[in-house]
């Protein structure tokens, strides 16, 4: 490579670090058969923000996707990536800038985890050192056990490949992340954890990032900025989850987004947003007859009996309370324990859910340290829905 | 029957132990090199031809059918036949008998090399191509190293299907073990025929081992 190539080459890199808002201009996917993916799409999305994509199934999304690195090629209209065409730019050049995640992980099954990490800054001719600290910084970063550096992708979970293909996607430090259904393989209570983690990581290394899904829940998620899509490849919304939310604008939004859309709402704020009531509560070796009067006073039909380290041992009512002797103490008589807990980094959908099953009209919340701070109960929950 | 395979037996132990049969031009091990020579000639060039033929049409994924019913014809083909026609149009040599093993190699390779670098998941060679590979790092790096253990059981296939063919080359007149049984049989000498038929089955068994140990040294450990 002569010198002026390098400078090129290097100048070509900035200019993607720099300005990696992707804009869709008119652009269209018609296959050879004519069946149109994609229609005339405009889409600007901004940099440094996670876009989700969804819609039903060949609604286009994969296809608006595929054409950012060109795994597709347009038909027509323009693709930008900051002030660059992408048509303009060598395809496997182009893709090694953006970094790309799939549903199955794709790993290489003969190269062990840590070279199917170092793939692309392989291809861009990194020295041996650069390539050992950036795998060990990536195995880390995405959360996986050192330990399994050495492996090959058949010895790990389908959670932990999802990981290994994540590091693998970022390795180069792409400014763009293309991610199509990446959490869609692995089982609910995996993928919960993953997203979660996806989403700590998306706020420290903070990319333009474009994620297709099928699951509107997850869209709502992790979306900064969600862009509903039709049949036909028609762009039906874009727009950030609370504002689609609250003001769906079409039918077709309407349907797709479902009938509990309210409910969904709830999913997005939570509990420590809310002034929690300080509720009815008394120590666990508080006598019968107190408690009693407490009720009495208060009007409620029951008490939260907490334990020494002001945790809730479980909901205390008038009827058992009514038939006890005066002088026992009260956590010697039939308490009601929560099926649920309840924190205040809770949302208020999981508090809905945690309230249909709660004895009594009201669920306990607790800090982080699992200690009681107040109830809160379905007429508050009521209250916040239109 | 009894006294005549016991006696069989006595005479091929004879052959074997005569330290004649083991010495100089005409003996066990100067028929056994002649044998593995035209073994490896025609398996080498069987595998120049048909690998890049095989590879290339699995890497492109078009063709591949046609490819596979064509060097099925082919083992249908009879090498005796091969070796009379060639023999026919060039005369005497060793021509005949590596174009008839050559037409005998290919077939399996080809499947083999095929089958292979189609049964690579579809999801590996897509992330292949979206990582930023050209289509040379694709196959080097991705394809082939995962393509390998099919690739090489087709050659193995081969090797032994020409390490027994290869008596044939007695039938025109050259050397090999095919010596021990054309000749045998023309004197009705049983023991000779039966040190041939020994001797070529023992190669074909050490040929076998070879190629599965080469198989199991060269698969990357991710794959087994």
């Amino acid at each position: 490579m002569t010198n002026e190539h390098r400078q090129r080459a290097s100048a070509e890199d900035r200019e993607t670090q720099d300005s990696s808002a992707i804009v869709f201009e008119g652009v269209t996917k018609r296959y050879g058969d004519g069946t149109v993916a994609v229609e005339s799409l405009d889409l600007t999305l901004p940099a440094g923000e996670l876009t989700v994509l969804v819609g039903p199934s060949g609604c286009g999304k994969t296809t608006t996707l595929r054409m950012i690195n060109r795994l597709e090629t347009l038909s027509a209209g323009r693709l930008l990536i900051g002030e660059r065409d992408v048509m303009s730019v060598d395809a496997t050049r182009l893709r090694r800038q953006i970094g790309y995640v799939m549903q199955h992980s794709g790993l290489f099954p003969h190269k062990t985890i840590a070279d199917n990490i170092a793939v692309v800054p392989r291809l861009l001719g990194w020295d041996k050192k650069r390539l050992r600290e950036r795998v060990a910084e990536l195995v880390e970063m995405v959360g996986l056990d050192e330990a399994l550096a050495a492996r090959y992708p058949h010895q790990l979970s389908g959670g932990q490949q999802q990981r290994v293909g994540l590091a693998r996607a970022l390795a180069a430090d792409p400014p763009i992340l293309l991610m199509d259904e990446p959490f869609a393989a692995v089982d609910p209570i995996v993928r919960a954890r993953l997203q979660t983690e996806f989403l700590d990581l998306q706020r420290r290394v903070q990319k333009t990032i474009v994620m297709v899904t099928h699951d509107i829940d997850e869209a709502m998620k992790l979306g900064d900025r969600v862009a509903i899509f039709a049949q036909g490849g028609r762009l039906a919304r874009f727009d950030t989850p609370a504002r689609i939310l609250s003001t769906p604008a079409s039918d077709f939004v309407v349907d797709f987004i479902g009938a509990d859309r309210e409910l969904r709402r709830l999913a997005l704020e939570r509990l420590d947003s809310l002034e929690l009531d300080a509720g009815l509560t008394a120590p666990r070796d508080e006598i019968v007859a107190r408690a009693r009067s407490y009720l009495q006073q208060a009007g409620s039909s029951g008490i939260v009996v907490l334990d020494e380290h002001r945790a809730p041992l479980g909901w205390l009512d008038w009827d058992t309370l009514k038939q006890a002797d005066d002088r026992a103490r009260i956590d010697s008589l039939a308490l009601k324990p929560w099926r649920h807990r309840l924190y205040l980094h809770d949302n208020l959908r999981s508090a809905l859910n945690a309230l249909i099953s709660a004895p009594g009209e009201v669920m306990p919340v607790l800090n982080a340290q699992g200690r009681y701070v107040g109830v809160i109960d379905q007429l508050q929950l009521t209250g916040r829905l239109t | 029957m009894n006294s005549d395979f016991m006696s069989l037996m006595a005479g091929v132990i004879h052959f074997f132990s005569q330290p004649m049969n083991w010495q100089g031009p005409g003996s066990i091990p100067a028929h056994i090199i002649e044998h593995v020579t035209y073994v490896l000639i025609s398996t080498l060039i069987g595998a120049a031809i048909a690998l890049p033929v095989g590879i290339g049409l699995g890497h492109s994924g078009r063709g591949g059918l046609m490819a596979i019913n064509i060097s099925n014809i082919g083992r249908a083909i009879p090498s005796f036949g091969v070796i009379i026609l060639v023999f026919l149009l060039v005369g005497y040599g060793v021509i005949p008998v590596i174009v008839a093993l050559v037409a005998l190699a290919i077939p399996p390779m080809v499947t083999n090399s095929y089958v292979g670098m189609r049964e690579v998941d579809p999801t590996v060679r897509q992330a292949a191509v979206a990582l930023g590979m050209t289509g040379w790092q694709r196959l080097w790096q991705v394809e082939l190293p995962i393509a390998l253990p099919l690739i090489m059981a087709g050659v193995r296939t081969s090797a032994v299907q020409v390490m027994s063919t290869a008596t044939l080359a007695a039938y025109v007149g050259l050397g090999g073990l095919g010596r021990y049984l054309i000749d045998g049989l023309a004197v009705r000498d049983l023991a000779q025929v039966l040190v041939g038929a020994i001797l070529v089955a023992v190669l074909a068994v050490v040929t076998e081992l070879l190629f599965a140990g080469l198989q199991k040294l060269i698969t990357a450990r991710g794959l087994q």
